[in-house]
């Protein structure tokens, strides 16, 4: 740990650590425009000058390209260094347009900032300034080149740190240009990570432009809901609008950064149609007045049929007060469910992959990055959870193995390897892993009895095709070497044997190097939460309300209509109803069908709430403002609005936990739902997973915590890991729905920007197996499915497994015609309509 | 789908695959491929990136950073007038002025027979022959007006694609 | 004009062959070497030499290679670049005895144990490009270069990279980047030498430093170092004069000689001209006036007087030149040639330029004055040695010319124009 002196003051920083990194923990902020943590130094700038004084450096030199040595004394104030940083502020801001007036980098401006804070403010270059032509980048990043400092932020990260080439920099010297080879969108899911990196104005957030300055943006910390792994994000609203989502650094989670369906994603929030009002039938009604009939009717429909007639139907988005709040009500009254999960057999998997993660087993997403083999197993990071990719990509820039076994063609921006075998030979792939990654002296010898054990038990038929049989040994014995080995799981197209055998797997690689990680991906930003609080025991409602024995379902935040794959099913089921009672901030198909609609609001508005993510970690979205109709839809474009009123247009949605505890309330009065304080011990005595939160503290609550059990609920191995999951019927395929970046996730689906940018609806097959159908790329095709006729465009992959068919659930596309469980097709069902486009 | 004559594709695909590392042939490639389109066209900057399994914007921020890489058309001779410190001590940026007007272009241009272009250039090393310029790779030293003319003449008379840098 | 080791035999017109090398002792030293001695008895010699690099930097040759990491395969990159304005001795070094060359290099990866060399040679250098290829072809036919030269155990091969022009290509680990394809930024972050191209122990040399080693190896360091005039200096030096001389060229003479008895090899001073100022390394080195015509032109004499030797490319300049006018020139290309990845050189570069540009044009002010000076200063705090490298005209200038500087003022022209 060296020691050293700056600014008069001592501090010792671990080897290693840059000098404007040592400062920074003194709270000295070295200017600087190229470094950046996440990025590391460059020394492009100049702008970190300072002086060394004594030590084993002399003289001005860059912070950030000096590690903090013993004895070293440094001065960030020496008259020399601020002269010299001072003319690095006049060199860049000689061809600096003076356009801070209309810029959207305005008052949040780096450039500004030094500029200000080195005291330039007389120009004295008298030569012309350089200019250049702009590009148009797509929907969300704004171009504005003539801003440019050439600090390099955007190429480092958009290539280095992200992994994707169709952004850089051109030309040479002062006329050097940070764009495309051509004009059109950034094809990079992480692009807008620019925008926060950019120390100016030359990359601004496009959907933002012109809505706001910085200080006049009501701005606070919030979280992404666009998949399970919680990243943080600074959110911003304006006039009833949200209108910016940045990053939040998070250490653990996301950097950093953030991807553009988490950055994008919030204009749900904003959406036009969203229901901000109760409603009774057709007609409009104050949100306490459909509280109480909703509370009425359903004392009608438990007075009648029993309190087992009233079913709850929530889902993994909400957050963790109204998922406790609903499981309450539930148990108060007597109600079915909650059932949280669209399918039966989706609810199976995330529990299972829930009950194998204890603080030894589970790693963050940092974690990961560290990691130097990685199985990614049955998942698509890009499409299914893009930071999950990043982190992947940055740890194969320290060198690690990245593996995918995936029948999809996935693409990743890193180097990889591809296994595309189906769905139901993930489970055999990994055994064979295991055995290739290990000799068998070392296998039996080694290993603890149990362990050893269940090595024994691992099936190993060979994989019908040689080469992917070789390829998958190679990696194998890859493994051997490998130190720090991680297993990344999706539970949504795998098997339901998989996301337990991952965990096996990942047990077995700890037990045999006393290192190794599971990493989960789980259907929602509060799936595990949902987990816990679903418990041990099944519930069905779909089954119980296609029987009949369901009059009145209560739908919270939930649209079956749209995620449930068998529609026709569900339609039949909500046919048998008396009642059905919404909630929800989403103008979604099934509130539209409540016969009872409450508004609910979204995670910025007026309450703070709290999610889980796949890795346990509780986390806190604090309200941006109180919501409302956004002024811009309430006036038209004119503002201000010429009505007064004494309430917020729009402003009636609350909270769905504490719309449901109203509920509660109406409908007996007696015991009263536990308040926002109280709900922690009520969940804590819950579960086990949840015993931690009745001693946690306001602020723990507010930092986050990592609810992990030492010890996870299902500590033991999964039984005959030989079993081999259900096989297609020879000759048929294998229909996956999946998701997409864009298009397919709920909440982004009903955001306008993210509309804009979604991956058309499609079909993909193997190439071979297209051409063999006679079938070509680009056609329309007619799909059978069990519940009926999808037209759907055609694409072929090569890199993909070839007995599958894959589909992504897309809000353009009628998917929910497929039915639960895996669908075989004949494959005569698919069939051409038109030629190609 | 390539533009390319066969032939020259399968060349340049094997000029890469020779290669221990195939980005170490992309200057070998923009030079072939500017040879061929006359210039490093857009096309040609696409041609290259698949070749060398790059994207085109890759392929662009070497093109537009090198100095005999050409991304606007150029004549079938290139000029690059020397305006190294010792050329100009012997014409003050006359040898320049003088090509521009003569052929009725300005730096960059094409002349209207499409045959020259003149570029200023970075000091050549021919400065022991200063003033001094390259035409296709060729060197020609202590120029004067009279000499300019002779070489115009000489290269309109007979043309011949000489060399690899243009 | 002393004894030439690296312009021996020089012909006129034509490049030596191989027979005419070899009739002269070449590739002897090569035959003594590889297979009979160590790696490590050449790097011994060589540090021995004091030969000390031809590129610019002056950093001794043996001791840069005793750097060399562990890892397999190495690579020598012999650097042509030779974009400095002002110089021309590589390209009369491979024209003269394009062998010479070739045995520097070979003998060269064989005291550092590499495998492949990269021959990075600028494009208007392309006829010499051609040359070297060839020769090597020649080289190779006769085992000197391939696999397995001269029966031992040592391979290596040699391949000519074509650059496609920027000077700061010929910086090392810029060099590096454009042989990988990627833009040519210098990069301080890695060590070449454990880390270079494609991640592999690298090292760049200029071909001129190279071309001393056959020499060094035949007739001992002692010797090598015996060649040389000034104290601590070692061996010859390719000096190219060029400018107001009468016999502008390429001089091989003794490290060390005074700068006026290069000027006299070089045929003195034009007719009609009188020494105003020289630079004596190429365009990155500084303006001196007459006074200093006595200089060793070696590295250290130089450093003494705050100069630099670069690449001992003189440019002589006369009393009818406006330096301010010739400054504004090297600006110009170094303004243009900055590869722009650090601020000092790629935004101040040109403020310097236009401050210049001004003083020209008759539009200077007094204040232009300090802020020269205090931008040139500042300019060695760039990334690399480029911006250094263009400042220190400017502070030639400054140092030694600023009356002419004035004059641009007070008379409010270019006191040269229209003279
Ligand atoms: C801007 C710049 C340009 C350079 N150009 C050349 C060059 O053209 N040829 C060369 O040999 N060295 C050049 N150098 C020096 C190289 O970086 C390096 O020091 C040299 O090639 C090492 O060889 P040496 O040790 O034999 O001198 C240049 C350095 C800088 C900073
Ligand atoms: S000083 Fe800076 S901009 Fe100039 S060449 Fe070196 S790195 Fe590039
Ligand atoms: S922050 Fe150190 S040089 Fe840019």
């Amino acid at each position: 740990m060296p020691t050293l002196r700056i600014d008069q003051r001592e501090i010792s920083v671990p080897q290693g650590t840059k000098v404007i990194e040592a400062a920074e923990k003194l709270g000295i902020m070295i200017p600087r425009f190229c470094y950046h943590p996440a990025l590391g130094s460059l020394g492009a700038c100049r702008m970190c000058a300072v002086k060394f004084m004594e030590g084993p450096v002399k003289g001005v030199e860059m912070s950030c390209m000096v590690e903090a040595a013993d004895g070293m004394v440094v001065s960030t104030t020496d008259p020399e260094a601020m002269e010299f940083r001072r003319y690095v502020i006049e060199w860049l801001m000689l061809n600096h347009p003076h356009d801070c007036p209309i810029c959207d980098a305005g008052g949040q401006c780096l450039l500004q900032d030094e500029t200000v804070s080195g005291g330039h403010g007389l120009r004295r270059y008298q030569g012309l300034k350089r200019t250049f032509e702009d590009q148009y980048l797509g929907e969300f990043v704004q171009h504005e080149m003539n801003r440019c400092i050439h600090c390099w932020r955007c190429r480092r990260f958009y290539q280095e740190f992200a992994g994707y080439f169709d952004y850089g920099a051109m030309q040479i010297g002062n006329r050097m240009y940070f764009g495309r080879f051509a004009p059109g969108p950034l094809e990079s899911p992480f692009a807008g990570n620019i925008i926060d990196l950019c120390p100016t104005g030359v990359l601004t957030d496009k959907p933002s432009r012109y809505k706001g300055r910085r200080w006049d943006l009501q701005r606070g910390p919030s979280l992404c809901l666009h998949c399970s792994l919680g990243c943080n994000l600074v959110g911003s609203a304006r006039y009833r609008e949200m209108i910016r989502v940045e990053a939040r650094f998070h250490g653990a989670v996301n950097g950093y950064f953030i991807c553009d369906r988490g950055r994008y994603g919030f204009a749900y929030a904003n959406h036009p149609d969203r229901p901000r009002q109760a409603r009774v039938g057709e007609e409009a009604a104050p949100l306490d007045q459909a509280l109480k009939t909703a509370a009425q009717r359903l004392g009608q429909i438990r007075e009648r049929y029993g309190p087992g007639a009233v079913a709850a139907w929530g889902s993994t988005r909400s957050s963790l007060e109204t998922l406790g709040m609903l499981q309450w009500l539930c148990q108060d009254q007597g109600w079915r469910g909650p059932q949280f999960f669209p399918q039966a057999s989706l609810a199976r998997r995330v529990k299972a992959a829930v009950a194998r993660l204890d603080t030894g087993m589970a790693v963050s997403l940092r974690d990961l990055e560290n990691a130097d083999f990685i199985v990614v197993a049955g998942a698509d990071p890009v499409q299914e959870a893009p930071m999950l990719a990043l982190a992947l990509r940055q740890a194969a820039r320290r060198g690690a193995t990245v593996a995918v076994i995936d029948p999809r063609p996935v693409f990743l921006p890193l180097e990889y390897e591809h296994l595309p075998v189906s769905p139901g030979d993930i489970d055999l792939c990994l055994n064979l892993l295991s055995q290739a990654a290990r000799s068998e002296e070392a296998a039996t010898g080694k290993l603890e009895p149990d362990a050893a054990r269940f090595y024994g038990l691992l099936t190993s038929t060979n994989l019908e095709d040689p080469l992917l049989q070789e390829r998958l040994l190679a990696l194998g014995r890859k493994l051997q070497d490998c130190l720090r080995p991680v297993i990344v799981c999706n539970t949504d197209m795998v098997r339901e044997t998989t996301p337990a055998r991952a965990a096996d797997q990942a047990r077995l690689l700890q037990a045999d190097k006393g290192q190794a990680g599971l990493f989960y991906l789980l259907p929602g930003p509060n799936a595990y939460g949902a987990a816990l609080l679903a418990g041990r025991e099944e519930v069905d409602l779909l089954a119980a309300m296609e029987q009949g024995g369901v009059k009145a379902l209560v739908v919270v935040e939930n649209d079956p209509l749209g995620s449930c794959p068998d529609q026709e099913r569900l339609l039949r089921a909500l046919d048998n109803l008396e009642l059905l009672v919404g909630l929800d901030y989403l103008p979604s198909a099934t509130a539209a069908r409540s016969q009872i609609f409450l508004p609910t609001t979204t995670v910025f508005e007026k309450e703070f709430s709290h999610f889980i993510n796949q890795e346990g970690r509780l986390q806190q979205a604090v309200p941006l403002h109180q919501g409302g109709t956004p002024i811009i839809q309430v006036g038209q474009g004119s503002h201000p609005p010429r009505t007064f009123l004494d309430a917020i247009p729009g402003g009636e949605p609350r909270p769905g936990a504490g719309i449901l505890a109203d509920l509660a309330a109406a409908l007996s009065g007696e015991p009263a739902p536990p308040t926002a304080g109280d709900l922690w011990d009520y969940l804590s005595g819950e579960h086990e997973g949840f015993s931690q939160l009745a001693s946690l503290t306001a602020s723990a609550l507010g930092e986050g915590v990592h609810l992990l059990p030492a010890e996870a609920q299902e500590p033991a191995w999964s039984p005959e890991p030989g079993e081999k999951p259900p096989e297609p019927p020879a000759g048929q395929l294998e229909l996956l729905l999946v998701d997409q970046t864009f298009g397919t996730e709920e909440l982004g689906s009903y955001a306008a920007p993210l509309q804009k940018v979604e991956e058309e609806p499609h079909l993909l097959l193997h190439t071979d197996l297209a051409a063999d159908l006679g079938l070509a790329p680009g056609e329309q095709v007619a799909l059978l499915l069990p519940g009926g006729e999808v037209t759907v465009r055609l694409q072929t992959a090569q890199n993909m497994a070839p007995g599958v068919a894959i589909m992504p659930r897309h809000r353009r596309l009628h998917w929910q015609k497929t039915g639960d469980g895996p669908v075989w097709l004949p494959p005569e069902n698919i069939k051409k309509l038109s030629e190609p486009l | 789908m390539s533009t390319l004559p066969p032939e020259l594709q399968t060349e340049l695909a094997q000029q890469v695959a020779a290669a221990d590392h195939p980005r170490e042939q992309v200057i070998n490639i923009m030079y072939v491929l500017q040879k061929h389109y006359g210039y490093m066209s857009d096309e040609a900057v696409e041609e290259a990136a698949a070749l060398l399994d790059m994207t085109p914007l890759e392929v662009e921020e070497l093109a537009t950073f090198y100095d005999f890489i050409y991304r606007e058309a150029v004549g079938k001779f290139v000029i690059h007038v020397c305006d190294g410190v010792v050329c100009w001590m012997f014409h003050e940026g006359s040898v320049f002025d003088y090509l521009c007007e003569k052929l009725g272009v300005c730096a960059g241009g094409v002349s209207a027979d499409g045959m020259f272009t003149v570029l200023p250039s970075a000091c050549l090393g021919f400065c022991d022959h200063a003033p001094a310029m390259l035409i296709n790779g060729v060197f020609y030293g202590h120029l004067n007006p009279e000499k300019i003319d002779a070489i115009l003449e000489k290269l309109r008379r007979e043309y011949c694609d000489l060399v690899i840098c243009r | 004009m002393g004894e030439q080791v690296l312009l021996l035999n020089r012909q006129p017109d034509r490049p030596l062959s191989l027979e005419e090398y070899r009739q002269s002792g070449g590739y002897e030293a090569l035959m003594a070497a590889v297979g009979k001695r160590t790696p490590e008895e050449l790097r011994q010699l060589v540090l021995a030499s004091g030969l000390r690099g031809r590129g610019g930097a002056g950093f001794p040759a043996g001791k840069k290679w005793s750097f060399i990491g562990k890892g397999h395969p190495r690579y020598l990159i012999p650097n042509t670049d030779e974009m400095e304005p002002g110089t021309f001795k590589d390209r009369v070094l491979v024209n003269v005895n394009p062998h010479l060359v070739l045995e520097g290099i070979i003998l060269s990866a064989y005291a550092i144990s590499a495998a492949k060399g990269i021959f990075f040679i600028r494009p208007s250098y392309e006829m010499d490009a051609e040359l070297i290829e060839r020769e090597l072809g020649v080289a190779r036919e006769a085992g000197f270069l391939g696999e397995n030269i001269l029966g031992s155990d040592f391979s290596f091969d040699l391949v000519v990279h074509r650059s496609a022009g920027r000077y700061i290509c010929g910086e090392a680990s810029a060099q590096v980047n454009a042989i990988m394809g990627r833009r040519p930024h210098p990069n301080k972050e890695v060590h070449m030498t454990d880390a270079g191209l494609w991640g592999k122990p690298t090292i760049v040399n200029n071909v001129e430093t190279l071309a001393c080693v056959p020499a060094i190896l035949r007739k001992g360091p002692d010797w090598f170092k015996g060649l040389a005039r000034s104290k601590d200096g070692a061996g010859t030096k390719l000096f190219c004069v060029s400018g107001r001389v009468n016999r502008p060229g390429c001089y091989e003479m003794p490290m060390g000689t005074p700068f006026n008895e290069i000027l006299d090899e070089a045929g003195g001073m034009s007719p009609g001209s009188e020494l105003k100022a020289f630079l004596p390394g190429g365009a990155s080195t500084s303006f001196m006036p007459p006074k200093f015509s006595q200089v060793q032109m070696d590295f250290e004499p130089l450093k003494e007087t705050g100069n630099r030797l670069g690449t001992g490319a003189i440019m002589v300049f006369d009393q009818n030149t406006c330096l301010v006018g010739a400054t504004l020139n090297l600006l110009d290309y170094f303004t243009r040639e900055s590869c722009g990845f650090c601020t000092p050189c790629r935004e101040g570069l040109p403020f310097i330029r236009d401050l210049l540009l001004r003083l020209e044009h008759g539009e200077g002010k007094e204040e232009f004055i300090p802020m020269l000076k205090q931008m040139a200063h500042h300019m060695f705090k760039a990334y690399c040695a480029f911006a250094p490298g263009a400042a220190s005209p400017v502070l030639g200038l400054l140092h030694h010319f600023e009356a002419e500087i004035r004059e641009h003022i007070s008379q409010r022209q270019c006191p040269f124009k229209g003279k």
